[in-house]
């Protein structure tokens, strides 16, 4: 709306530069085709930028050089500085990337397209299209086995999960799930694909090489996108309509505990010293901190509208 | 103050979300959809602030300063329910439904025969990193899309047929602007999406555009003396100007079959030779009613007749009207 736009021209007069040693945490702000920029250690948001139309996913480079933004609107790729935040390049001709993910070996950039039901596979080298997959419907996240034979998706609304052969450049086959997947997460031991079912209240766990469902998680309703704790054991999973996240043992595939976080959560990163989550509150415009010792909320941070991917320049391990 | 109302409206926006669509989502098993229903549910709230807001500033300029004074308001009721449909988002639902399959296969299409549909700031990279002035370009560029469907509307004679509904209203108010066959809805939204989407509008500007544009009709159709000035009156489409292009005899008749075009500016109407800055307020409706003409008082009547209309069951259906 008209406010809005005013509001971010508004942002762009504020935006003041982040020195470089400060500790950042970027959110994609995807209703508003801005990103936020927040000071992780006065928990305040200290600049706003127009980054492209619907940002809604980011990721560093395999080489930690660069950090992507994927524009699904603006058909684009953002390269910022992961220290600062600033733009370093734009790669232009990505068709509708939505999620994205470079395979383990580094050799492919796969990137899903929502709304246009496409899975494209890039050479991860210099972005030159590989093939494009027809994928109704809704392709949402990625997952890649260790050998980085295969990535798999969640197809939302036609309620599967597809695997793309990347040797072969095919897809391999495709298996049934509960209503509206989502979150992909393959465990550390490379067994089983966790999956959110986001039209429903848990985890599907498969075991991806039989193709068959090995168990369910029961987390809470709306589950929807995982993001490791760092400690090789551990992954979280945001529950988007209960407002809770549940902690998943991946060794016991258990749900640990789940605790409340409000607004709607959805994308997660963990602080590099494992104490903070920080979580993005999809239907709330804020950035809620979490306690991980107590589960407390100890900060609400106000960003932009509809905000999805977050990055925190000092984040645990992915593992 | 703009961060305030902003922050008022996300409150409001996440309290309806939570507190009432995702919980009846839920009871119906359609908590998976809950990105969709959360837009929807701003477009909602977005329609019922439009509501607000003519009620409170519009329709007080109505009563104060009319061109018309009527007796009796009852052929204004259809108008009501138009607008209401409308608005609040029932007819926005179902041609999103129906042409989502459309505009997206197009755009799948394309990009699988390797063309990806480019955006503005492709053209203009400075405009990535100015909201407002991109905003207006893009504004701009839509406004002078609906400058040519509307022209379109009154050229051919099928489109006319439907269109007609909308011209056939002779107690013009602020209702009027959604008065219009469904059908002649879809045809204009799926133009206005193919635009859209052949420029690239962000989607906050495809809202922001939306709510802009039917802000400015509302009070372009009520019935008010209201001009802008000898300068506003070229920069923003004003009741006198707008009330031009319903005028029995002058709206929809001529070599352009009418006048006054456009929507949001009337640079269009002068750039294509199609603006009157005549400083009367005329008469509203089309001239074969002063013979008769039924078009109907009720919504149900009135989309029949347009259907009637539209195949040539209608008795009297005729084309475009042409020259005086």
């Amino acid at each position: 709306m008209p406010l809005r736009l005013l509001r971010a021209l508004a942002a762009v007069a504020l935006a003041a530069a982040v020195p470089a040693h400060a500790t950042l945490a970027i959110v994609l702000n995807s209703g508003d085709e801005s990103l936020s920029i927040v000071d992780t250690a006065t928990f305040r948001e200290v600049a706003r930028r127009p980054v492209g139309k619907e940002p809604h996913h980011l990721m560093k480079t395999p080489d930690d050089r660069y950090l992507i933004v994927a524009n699904a609107a603006s058909n684009e790729l953002v390269f910022l500085d992961p220290a600062t935040g600033n733009e370093v390049r734009r790669l232009a001709n990505i068709s509708d990337p939505y999620q994205i993910g470079f395979s383990p070996d580094q050799k492919w950039f796969v990137s899903a397209s929502n709304r246009l039901d496409r899975i494209d596979v890039y050479d991860a080298k210099d972005f030159r299209l590989v093939k494009r997959f027809p994928a109704p419907k809704v392709p949402s996240h990625i997952a890649f086995d260790q050998a980085s034979r295969f990535a798999f998706v969640t197809l939302q609304e036609s309620d599967e999960v597809v695997a793309i052969d990347l040797a072969a450049m095919e897809i391999a086959w495709k298996m049934k799930t509960g209503r509206q997947p989502a979150g992909i997460w393959m465990t550390p031991d490379d067994r089983h694909l966790l999956v959110g079912i986001t039209g429903d209240k848990f985890v599907e766990v498969i075991d991806w090489r039989e193709r068959r469902l090995a168990k369910k998680l029961l987390t809470g309703q709306g589950a929807h996108n995982f993001m490791p704790l760092g400690d090789g054991r551990h992954v979280l999973l945001s529950n988007r309509v209960a407002n809770t996240v549940s902690v998943i043992d991946q060794q016991t595939l258990e749900v640990k505990e789940s605790f409340p976080v409000p607004g709607g959560p959805d994308d997660m990163e963990v602080s590099r010293d494992g104490r903070q989550l920080w979580v993005t509150s999809r239907w709330a415009r804020q950035v809620v901190v979490v306690d991980l010792g107590s589960k407390r909320i100890i900060a609400t941070i106000p960003v932009g509208k509809s905000p999805h991917g977050i990055f925190l320049k000092d984040h645990a391990p992915r593992r | 103050m703009i961060d305030w109302a902003e922050r008022a409206f996300g409150s409001l926006h996440q309290w309806v979300f939570e507190g009432i669509v995702l919980p009846a989502a839920g009871g119906l098993g359609l908590s998976g959809y809950a990105e969709h229903l959360f837009d929807g549910t701003e477009l909602f709230l977005i329609g019922v602030l439009q509501l607000a807001l003519l009620l409170a500033l519009v329709r007080p300029l109505e009563a104060w300063r009319p061109v018309e004074r009527w007796a009796d308001r009852h052929a204004v009721r259809a108008d009501v329910v138009y607008t209401l449909l409308n608005r609040l988002g029932l007819v926005p639902l179902v041609v999103f439904f129906a042409l989502r399959p459309a505009v997206d296969g197009l755009d799948g299409w394309l990009r699988m025969h390797g063309f990806v549909p480019p955006n503005l700031e492709d053209w203009f990279p400075w405009l990535r990193a100015h909201p407002l002035a991109a905003f207006l370009v893009y504004l701009a560029v839509l406004d002078l899309a609906e400058y040519w469907r509307h022209r379109l509307q009154h050229r051919l004679g099928w489109w006319w047929q439907l269109h007609a509904l909308h011209h056939s209203q002779r107690q013009m108010s602020l209702w009027t602007d959604d008065r219009n066959h469904f059908l002649d809805d879809l045809i204009a939204r799926g133009w206005f999406a193919v635009v859209a989407l052949a420029i690239g509008v962000p989607p906050a500007h495809f809202v922001a555009a939306l709510v802009v544009t039917q802000l400015v009709e509302s009070l372009s159709h009520a019935n008010v003396r209201l001009s802008f000035g000898r300068i506003g009156e070229r920069l923003l489409v004003s009741p006198r100007f707008h009330r031009m292009h319903h005028a029995i005899g002058a709206g929809h008749e001529g070599p352009a079959r009418g006048c006054n075009f456009a929507q949001l500016f009337p640079v269009w109407d002068v750039l294509f030779g199609t603006a009157r800055f005549d400083a009367a307020y005329h008469p509203t409706g089309i001239r074969d009613q002063l013979a008769g003409r039924d078009y109907g008082e009720g919504v149900i009547r009135q989309q029949w007749l347009g259907l009637k209309r539209l195949f040539g069951l209608d008795r009297g259906s005729r084309p475009a009207p042409r020259a005086a």
